[in-house]
């Protein structure tokens, strides 16, 4: 599905935001490294769908309902088998705040390696139109609110000095025994968001926030492990 | 860009200028303006619009905007705003631009309509349109103001405010300190020519060398970062948002009437297009200043600076705020140490850096030492930047007038002496004593006339230095 589809598609359905999968198929297409992925319609499917993936594994409910996946019990990793996986739904399944919601199937996708935990997210500004921002995962992002932003297009100049703003730019080198993260690994992912012919450029009036959280940056890459877009 | 130089000329530089709202009792703004362009040496001619007087502060009057001798360059239109879209839609394409000074437009609910009237009475009549809700136009190339001044040369700063009052203020105080303006222009609620506009005028205006912005509410906001990015600091820019907090964001929109951007966005803009972001009024004159008399240095951004003067209290304050500044007021190396110690100075002085010298060693030679001490600073210490700062008050009283005026005259020769070598700032130090404020206006006069920057406090200066740094930085950084 070419990504106006994607899109237009979400629109017709009206929902509030892609789906998960969607939301990946996106960012796949502007070049961004996502999870191998799968969708199983429910436990018995799980076997034949993650044929030739490799563990470990996560699994997702995929729900318009549902908005925050984890907090409602949503989210289970580091699943090693089929077995494992039909047990994970069958547990989420029945949780309180999934049981009664509509249930779209099961997104499966092979685990990043592990790495530091990156946020790039945009928000459309009613006068300069779309920003895009950076951050360090966890509570750099959410306490600290140590993010860089800038005006689309950025520059691999301007993508590299969003790094240097922010204060924990240490942590990416491999600071207090962490492995380092691959600095250019995020500036490729923020241009391919918030460049010339990025993402967010292509896409301005189709999104009035996105997020990619968290974005996980090894010294060799980066994953893209979720990613939300909220349509306009 | 010669096309929109030659499209916003009879702004600038009017040949004819109407004038709509005066009153035959020579009471009205309008009337002020008149006056006022008149004693700036207006010599053009000056048509008043009236709707029966035949003659107006001894010019004939006119009905009608479109019955004039000639077509007119620039209108002022100070009248009951209901009255203002008509007289425009009657214009027959003879007015090249209509500066609205009537308020009661979009800045408030009920006059959403009106705005709109205006916007479309405007171009019906074939002309550009300034404000509603402004003040006018000061540009001293075209012998316009509105604000009372007495004659001044033209400049190199050009300015645009959306407030009308805070452009007052700009054009006061900036003429105090000694900037000169190729323009500045109040453009109020934006109907038509919005901030954008006058940016994209200011760059490629020849005789503007630095671009000042006074900004509440810009609809036009992409549009400003596409001229910055593509102008990359090709002339500094310094930029005075109001709005950027939560609670000046409310005052910005019952002023102005339309939503603001966002604090982030303008910090982006800023970093991403070099264009600096000053804090406050006195930021943006100051900076406007530096710019208008300094040379930015790109090949050699500022780092080292050196701090001369009397008041070692003041040096080790200003120390502390120049590092936090990031900018680098350390010690000399010994060459400059050594030089300095053979000068024989009196116990008191410290000649590391900060340089501190109290009035009884600049009193040394009438003063005189103040100019060897600045010759070793230069030809030895060789800092990217020197602010020599005067506390002027301990001289009074202590010493003969003269030594303040030689050491006040070491600096003037500073910018002759060591051309391009470094940045040269004066910061003169007053107490606000009636005889001493006056002998510091007639120190700045000259100052600024030789293209000394002079700051009224060394952390003033700083925050400029800071400035001018920002911009070399960028420049430096983006070039090809």
């Amino acid at each position: 599905m070419s990504t106006n589809n994607l899109i237009s598609a979400a629109k017709k359905e009206g929902r509030a935001a892609l789906d998960e999968l969607a939301g990946k198929q996106l960012l796949a297409s502007f070049g961004v490294s996502v999870p191998k992925s799968v969708i199983a319609k429910d436990e018995a499917t799980v076997a034949n769908a993650i044929a030739g993936m490799q563990p470990p594994f996560a699994v997702k409910v995929m729900s318009p309902e549902i908005l925050h996946k984890s907090d409602s019990g949503g989210v289970k990793i580091g699943l090693k088998n089929a077995d494992e996986l039909a047990q994970a739904i069958t547990t989420m399944a029945a949780a309180p705040q999934i049981k009664n919601a509509r249930i779209d199937g099961w997104l499966i996708e092979e685990m990043a390696p592990a790495g530091q935990e990156v946020v790039v997210g945009a928000v459309r500004d009613p006068n300069f139109g779309p920003l895009v921002m950076v951050g360090l995962g966890g509570i750099f992002v959410e306490i600290l609110a140590d993010v860089a932003f800038r005006i689309c297009p950025i520059t691999r100049l301007d993508a590299a000095e969003m790094l240097d703003e922010l204060k924990g730019v240490a942590l990416l080198n491999g600071a207090r025994g962490r492995a380092p993260a691959s600095r250019e690994a995020i500036i490729d992912v923020l241009l391919k968001i918030g460049g010339e012919n990025g993402l967010l450029m292509q896409h301005a009036d189709d999104f009035t926030e996105a997020d990619i959280n968290p974005l996980i940056v090894s010294a060799n890459g980066a994953v893209a492990v979720d990613a939300r877009f909220v349509l306009a | 860009m010669k096309a929109i130089v030659e499209r916003f000329n009879p702004l600038f530089k009017p040949k004819t200028v109407a004038v709509v709202g005066a009153s035959t009792k020579g009471a009205a703004l309008p009337n002020v303006f008149i006056r006022r362009i008149r004693e700036l040496g207006f010599t053009g001619a000056i048509y008043p619009i009236h709707p029966s007087a035949p003659e107006i502060d001894g010019l004939k009057a006119y009905r009608s905007l479109a019955d004039t001798p000639e077509p007119i360059d620039y209108t002022f239109i100070a009248i009951a705003g209901a009255q203002i879209p008509p007289l425009l839609a009657a214009a027959k394409g003879r007015v090249r631009f209509a500066q609205v000074i009537s308020s009661g437009f979009g800045e408030v609910d009920e006059g959403r309509d009106l705005q709109q009237q205006l916007v479309d009475a405007a171009r019906a009549g074939g002309m550009r349109l300034l404000g509603p809700n402004c003040l006018g136009i000061y540009s001293p190339r075209g012998h316009l103001t509105f604000t009372e001044i007495g004659p001044r040369p033209a400049g190199s700063v050009g300015v645009v405010s959306q407030s009308g009052g805070l452009g007052t203020d700009i054009v006061r105080r900036g003429l105090n300190r000694g900037i000169k303006f190729s323009g500045l222009v109040t453009v109020g609620n934006c109907a038509d020519i919005g901030p954008s506009d006058m940016l994209e005028y200011y760059f490629a205006d020849p005789d503007t060398k630095v671009i000042g912005m006074y900004i509440e509410t810009a609809r036009d906001a992409r549009r400003i970062f596409e001229i910055l990015r593509a102008e990359k600091a090709r002339k500094p820019v310094v930029l005075l948002k109001g709005g950027r907090t939560k609670l000046g964001l409310a005052a910005a929109v019952s002023h102005t009437g339309s939503l603001a951007g966002d604090d982030r966005a303008w910090i982006a803009l800023s970093r991403q297009t070099g264009c600096i972001l000053a804090e406050s009024l006195d930021e943006f004159i100051d900076t406007l200043l530096i710019f208008q008399t300094l040379t930015p240095r790109p090949d050699k951004p500022t780092e080292r600076v050196v701090l001369f003067g009397n008041g070692g209290g003041a040096s080790v304050l200003a120390t502390d705020t120049y590092a936090r500044l990031g900018l680098e007021v350390a010690p000399f190396a010994a060459d400059t140490i050594a030089a300095l110690a053979e000068l024989n100075l009196p116990p008191g002085t410290s000649i590391t850096n900060p340089v501190d010298c109290p009035v009884g060693t600049l009193q040394q030679d009438d003063g005189r030492v103040a100019e060897k001490i600045v010759d070793i600073i230069y030809g030895i210490g060789k800092p990217e930047a020197l602010v020599m700062h005067l506390n002027m008050a301990p001289f009074v009283g202590r010493s003969k007038p003269e030594v303040l005026d030689n050491v006040v005259l070491a600096a003037m020769r500073v910018q002759s002496k060591f051309p391009g070598l470094a940045h040269f700032l004066l910061v003169l130090r007053s107490d606000g004593d009636e005889q001493i404020e006056a002998r510091k206006r007639e120190f700045r006069a000259k100052a600024v006339e030789l293209g000394i920057p002079v700051f009224d406090e060394i952390g003033n200066a700083g925050y400029a230095l800071k400035a001018l740094r920002s911009h070399e930085r960028f420049v430096q950084s983006r070039r090809g």
